[in-house]
């Protein structure tokens, strides 16, 4: 084994060095972030959504590990049906199964999708899987009791959303859009050369799992504490005050806000006098789907083309969703 | 293609961050601070990460030491190909770790109320209904249920495990509750706006998830001869209710009678209760 030298140790220093560029160049013009209020604030935030996302991450590569360890490669491609449709609603459906967070969705997703899931059903998943579950529907109906059709409005528009997205994808993408293709069948060999057998493969595989989303996570809760640290909500919401404006500021809002599918919908009931509800629908159903937190994780997902061709889809499809919603509302 | 040596850097670095996330949080639940950053439900679950956490820095340790050089291969997990990026990627997991070790942990306070804006009214459709605390809507029927029990105290406690909906009952029925007598803490917030007058807010954190969802409520509070307190300190607020009309819309203020400095309370957050009324009920029990 290679002795660890500390020179070697160098590069691992290295990010500190990176900070100094920011702070030379950012502070003379942004005084307030010396003021300790600011700097308790980012960290309480900062921790908070890192501490918050953590067990649903773990539980997401503990899962996808076993998956990935116990599981055949055929076992996975024979639950989900062949056609189109039918698979589409299983898709839609399985996060009444597994209530997970979409921390921990992408690399339970990651693992299925190796294992032979196709990318529609899988992408229709990560969509569905943290709204369309009993535990969010909850919530949501707690937070809007007053209006309780707009909980049923959120489930059915992710639903449609999640549906739609997964036949544009299955009609447009044909080849594997995924970061790292590697040939399957190659896996099972490699685990049975692991020190410790299956159970230890587990943990390593969750180990590097952890380590592969957890870089996009923390950078995601970085810049979400970061926006919610120094930005003034009531000063973005004078910029929603116009019809359209609103819809576009709420999702724009759920966008940098990255909360949990479970919580974000307290946070909407907040805006319930200020802006249409449609605007809080589209809030609540881009929130989960897509936010700085798990756009970051989808880009280790999948190349850079095919990640913002997907935003691009669910941006425009939630915005024309729910303002087609709104008038049930 | 990386060398078996460098995997073998790599996995026991990686062992190493994971075990000290471990120890961070162990060190959080130890300290009993974990409610600085999550609700208690949340903190059951995040108590059980070091678990994981362990075994999955074992696993690599073990690996890293003992493995079989054809076992360790990069399956599909891509390892950082250059110093430099190892560098950015174990300094992204290093950058929390080194913030929550070095930095004492603190709950939210004005600054960050002061960008979410504390919220002093809270029902949107005002009862329009003769009768007191009446009300044909099923999901107001907790905070009339509620705003029925306040109403017959002598002076209404806002406890803290009920916060959010004795404030919100109390807003719901605020013409009914006017001129009654309450006691509430929290800590002292200043709008910065010109209508306060002087004014200041006596406010809590509401935390349904984790501190990114955390949001200011909180009472308005009118006390004449105290106005030299700072921001951000608990106090315990004495006084009777009042409804007056703020940034244009009717809120609830408190006249004080007293003002008394508090020390910040072991929960700095209040969270929601499932069913308040039945939570008001074990409190006063209780209380006596």
């Amino acid at each position: 084994m290679a002795a660890f030298s500390p020179i070697k140790m160098l590069p691992l220093l290295l990010p500190a060095a990176f900070l100094i560029i920011p702070v030379v160049l950012w502070l003379p013009y942004h005084l307030e972030l010396l003021d300790n209020a600011y700097l308790y604030t980012f960290k309480t935030g900062f921790i908070g959504i890192l501490l918050e996302a953590l067990p649903f991450v773990l539980a997401g590569a503990l899962l996808s590990s076993l998956i990935g360890v116990f599981v055949p490669d055929e076992a996975i491609t024979r639950w989900i049906p062949r056609r189109v449709f039918p698979a589409l609603l299983f898709a839609c459906l399985l996060g009444v199964i597994f209530p997970i967070c979409e921390c921990g969705m992408i690399p339970l997703v990651r693992r299925l999708m190796r294992k032979g899931m196709p990318l529609h059903v899988g992408v229709a998943f990560i969509l569905s899987g943290p709204i369309l579950n009993p535990i969010v529907f909850t919530a949501t109906l707690t937070a809007f009791r007053s209006h309780p059709s707009l909980a049923y409005a959120r489930m059915g528009l992710a639903f449609a959303v999640a549906f739609i997205i997964g036949l544009i994808l299955y009609i447009t993408v044909k080849s594997s859009p995924l970061r790292l293709s590697i040939p399957r069948g190659g896996e099972a060999e490699h685990h049975d050369g692991m020190r410790g057998g299956k159970l230890a493969a587990v943990f390593t595989h969750a180990a590097d799992d952890f380590f592969e989303m957890g870089k996009y996570l923390i950078f995601g809760c970085l810049l979400t504490s970061l926006i919610q640290t120094f930005v003034v909500q009531s000063s973005l919401a004078s910029i929603g005050a116009r019809p359209l404006g609103s819809y576009l500021f709420m999702m724009g809002f759920a966008f940098i806000l990255s909360l949990c599918s479970t919580s974000d919908a307290f946070v909407g009931a907040a805006f319930l006098h200020s802006f249409p509800s449609g605007s809080l629908l589209a809030f609540m159903v881009l929130g989960p789907m897509l936010d700085f937190k798990n756009a970051m994780m989808l880009l280790s997902l999948f190349k850079t083309r095919f990640a913002f061709y997907l935003f691009f889809l669910i941006a425009s499809i939630v915005f024309t969703g729910a303002i087609l919603l709104s008038g049930w509302l | 293609m990386n060398n078996y040596g460098s995997i073998q850097r790599h996995y026991v670095f990686r062992a190493a961050v994971l075990l000290t996330f471990a120890v961070y949080i162990e060190h959080l639940s130890r300290q009993d601070a974990l409610h600085y950053y999550v609700t208690p439900g949340l903190a059951f679950w995040v108590k059980l990460c070091p678990i994981p956490l362990s075994f999955m820095a074992l696993g690599l340790a073990a690996q890293a030491l003992f493995g079989r050089g054809s076992a360790i291969c990069d399956c599909g997990h891509q390892l950082p190909r250059s110093r430099a990026r190892s560098a950015a990627i174990y300094g992204t997991f290093l950058f929390p770790l080194l913030l929550g070790f070095a930095l004492p942990d603190r709950a939210l306070g004005s600054a960050a109320a002061a960008n979410k804006g504390v919220s002093l009214t809270f029902s949107t459709d005002r009862p329009k209904e003769a009768a007191k605390f009446q009300t044909d809507d099923p999901f107001a029927a907790e905070f009339s249920a509620l705003a029925r029990k306040l109403y017959t105290q002598p002076v209404i406690p806002v406890y803290p495990q009920i916060f959010s909906e004795t404030l919100g009952a109390l807003d719901m029925y605020k013409h009914d509750f006017k001129d009654k007598e309450i006691v509430v803490s929290g800590f002292l917030y200043r709008e910065d706006s010109a209508s306060s007058g002087g004014r200041f807010v006596v406010s809590r954190f509401l935390v349904q998830c984790c501190t990114a969802d955390a949001t200011p409520l909180g009472i308005l509070v009118n006390a004449e001869r105290q106005k030299s307190l700072p921001a951000d300190t608990w106090i315990k607020i004495r006084g009777k209710l009042q409804v007056v009309v703020y940034k244009g819309k009717e809120t609830l203020q408190i006249d004080a009678e007293s003002v008394t400095p508090l020390n910040q309370p072991s929960t700095p957050y209040v969270y929601t209760s499932s069913d308040s009324v039945e939570e008001w009920n074990e409190l006063q029990t209780a209380a006596k």
